[in-house]
């Protein structure tokens, strides 16, 4: 609808199919090397981690693991292409999955490199106030849905090919099956080859949703509103979920964007790390699709709801 | 039978194709379009290892103890595997080279202002210009015209100077454009200048399947509502070669 409606703006440049797979092969390719590492790590992990070794790590309540799940965002940050294989392997080793979900989310939200990213973006438009709502907003976003989180029971998130993978030798979509008496290493191979083309799977569906908007979205026709106190917030957040930039890269273009308020640029940059379109077919390789809504849901409602009081006492 | 031996060697074929692909866009040089130089050797070494993880797959995937039958049915299952292989191949074979006019008009800032910060090499760049000599026209990117454009001193320093630039010309606004890309094309966005005066040689460039140009003129710095835009009073427009990186780093 909304490439549609840009199509009738006397400025807008529609969509080219030639830019379209131009984008949609820098998404791909970017995105690629850092899938096929998480899928090493994860096949690394199937073999070398026991899963009674990461019971014992984990902390006894799923509420404290939460909140170790934010500061190993912080830590270990990855970004969310290399995440999800490990992502699924830590919860086929025991993790329970609001505890590795919370690291998922967190780790590309509250990336130091993304901070000190939106600190150079900004540098000329107070910098220390957008880098401290950014992280502010974004901790608390990820609380209360990793809160939400520790309530659910993992069949309400994790779809059952997720957990069935670690438990039967099969991988009943593709039949894959290491050969008898090869150890290890066949293990290993068969775990990151699986690992790597299940998840790209669904990467190349959300590759190629975000390279439509990439090219095809008119990036002013949200301007109007930037500066009102509710629509701005709003458009904020519509911007991030369509055009589905990388945590490192999304304050460079937000920095630009001078009709939008600063409430409306921190809901872009507090939103779009955590679900956007391209993350929605990401997380789809996991997760049920209801918990993927219910999700998102949340997690723009969060946004919004203190990008409006920002707004609103601004 | 047919089925079974499809569904053997398909993940060995997935992976070997995107190994390909991704192979042969580093050793032709079209990665340039399309990826920062930051992450270029990524999809190197992710082609080479795609490479050796499919050789490996066959020598330990074992065709006789593999389950019967997949649990997914048929179509759904060569529909999945249709999916990872013919994206990314044809996305490969009908990719342009560079950023068209409708995507830059969706992309392009609405004012001066909202310009992006550029540091470091762009910032390098203008104050070796500094030194050079004031006869000959200095070679300058755009991006260092933009980053002139913020300081009152660089102002002075350059305002009425011959200068050089290579960029993609646009005749129906006579504006010079540059893409300044962070990570990949998908976040690049196009920065330009105003080009005034002399475009008789501009025609040749429309004309030519390859909008890069070179224009040769006079810089300066008016101010247009309040931001400073810089502007070149053109006295020669020229067919340009592509430069060796399409796109600006910021």
């Amino acid at each position: 609808m909304i490439l549609l409606a840009t199509s009738d703006l006397p400025d807008s440049g529609g969509i080219v199919w030639p830019d379209l797979a131009l984008a949609f092969l820098a998404i791909i390719l970017e995105g690629t090397p850092f899938l096929l590492l998480g899928a090493i790590v994860s096949g690394l992990m199937e073999v070398f981690l026991p899963a009674d070794l990461v019971r014992r790590w984990l902390p006894r309540s799923k509420t404290q693991g939460v909140f170790a799940a934010l500061g190993a965002g912080i830590l270990f940050p990855i970004c969310e292409c290399g995440a999800m294989p490990i992502v699924q392997r830590l919860i086929r080793k025991g993790v329970p999955p609001a505890v590795a979900t919370t690291y998922l989310l967190a780790a590309p939200a509250l990336n130091p490199l993304a901070l000190a990213s939106t600190y150079l973006a900004f540098r000329n438009q107070d910098p220390w106030l957008i880098v401290s709502l950014r992280f502010g907003f974004s901790a608390a976003v990820l609380i209360f849905l990793g809160l939400w989180l520790a309530r659910l029971r993992p069949e309400e998130m994790i779809r059952a090919e997720t957990i069935s993978r670690g438990n039967v030798p099969t991988n009943p979509e593709t039949s894959f099956q290491p050969r008898p008496g090869s150890g290890g290493l066949s293990q290993f191979i068969n775990a990151v080859v699986r690992d790597f083309l299940n998840v790209l799977f669904f990467f190349i569906i959300g590759a190629a949703v975000a390279a439509v908007f990439s090219v095809g979205l008119n990036r002013h026709l949200l301007e109007p509103i930037g500066q009102n106190p509710v629509f701005g917030p709003l458009a904020g957040i519509a911007l991030a979920e369509l055009l589905c930039l990388c945590s490192t890269t999304d304050a460079f273009i937000i920095a630009a964007f001078t009709p939008f308020s600063t409430a409306a640029k921190i809901a872009f940059l507090v939103a779009g790390p955590l679900i956007d379109l391209k993350l929605y077919w990401l997380y789809r390789s996991t997760y049920t699709p209801s918990f993927v809504h219910r999700l998102w849901a949340r997690t723009l409602g969060a946004t919004f709801f203190l990008t409006l009081i920002y707004a609103l006492k601004g | 039978m047919i089925y079974r031996t499809l569904t053997f060697f398909a993940p060995a074929a997935v992976l070997s194709a995107w190994a390909t692909v991704m192979l042969q866009l580093v050793v032709s040089g079209r990665i340039h379009a399309m990826l920062s130089p930051m992450f270029r050797n990524d999809v190197l070494a992710a082609s080479l290892l795609l490479y050796a993880l499919s050789v490996a797959y066959l020598v330990f995937h074992d065709p006789v103890s593999a389950v019967p039958e997949s649990l997914m049915p048929r179509g759904k299952e060569l529909g999945r595997w249709l999916l990872l292989l013919l994206p990314v191949v044809l996305a490969a074979s009908f990719s342009s080279t560079t950023l068209s006019a409708s995507t830059l008009q969706n992309r392009a800032p609405t004012s001066a202002d909202a310009m992006p910060s550029l540091s470091g090499e762009s910032a390098e760049n203008v104050q070796a210009a500094l030194s050079s000599d004031p006869n000959q026209p200095v070679p300058l990117e755009v991006t260092d015209l933009i980053t002139i454009s913020h300081t009152d001193a660089q102002i002075q320093a350059f305002n009425g100077r011959k200068v050089r630039v290579v960029g993609l010309y646009q005749p129906d606004g006579s504006k010079l454009v540059r893409w300044i890309m962070w990570c990949c094309a998908a976040d690049a966005m196009p920065v330009s200048v105003t080009v005034n005066g002399q475009t008789a040689g501009a025609a040749a460039i429309t004309n030519k399947e390859s909008p890069w140009a070179e224009v040769v003129g006079t810089v300066t710095f008016p101010s247009t509502l309040g931001h400073i835009v810089p502007q070149i009073e053109a006295d020669s427009v020229q067919p340009a070669k592509e430069p060796d990186e399409p796109y600006l780093s910021p």
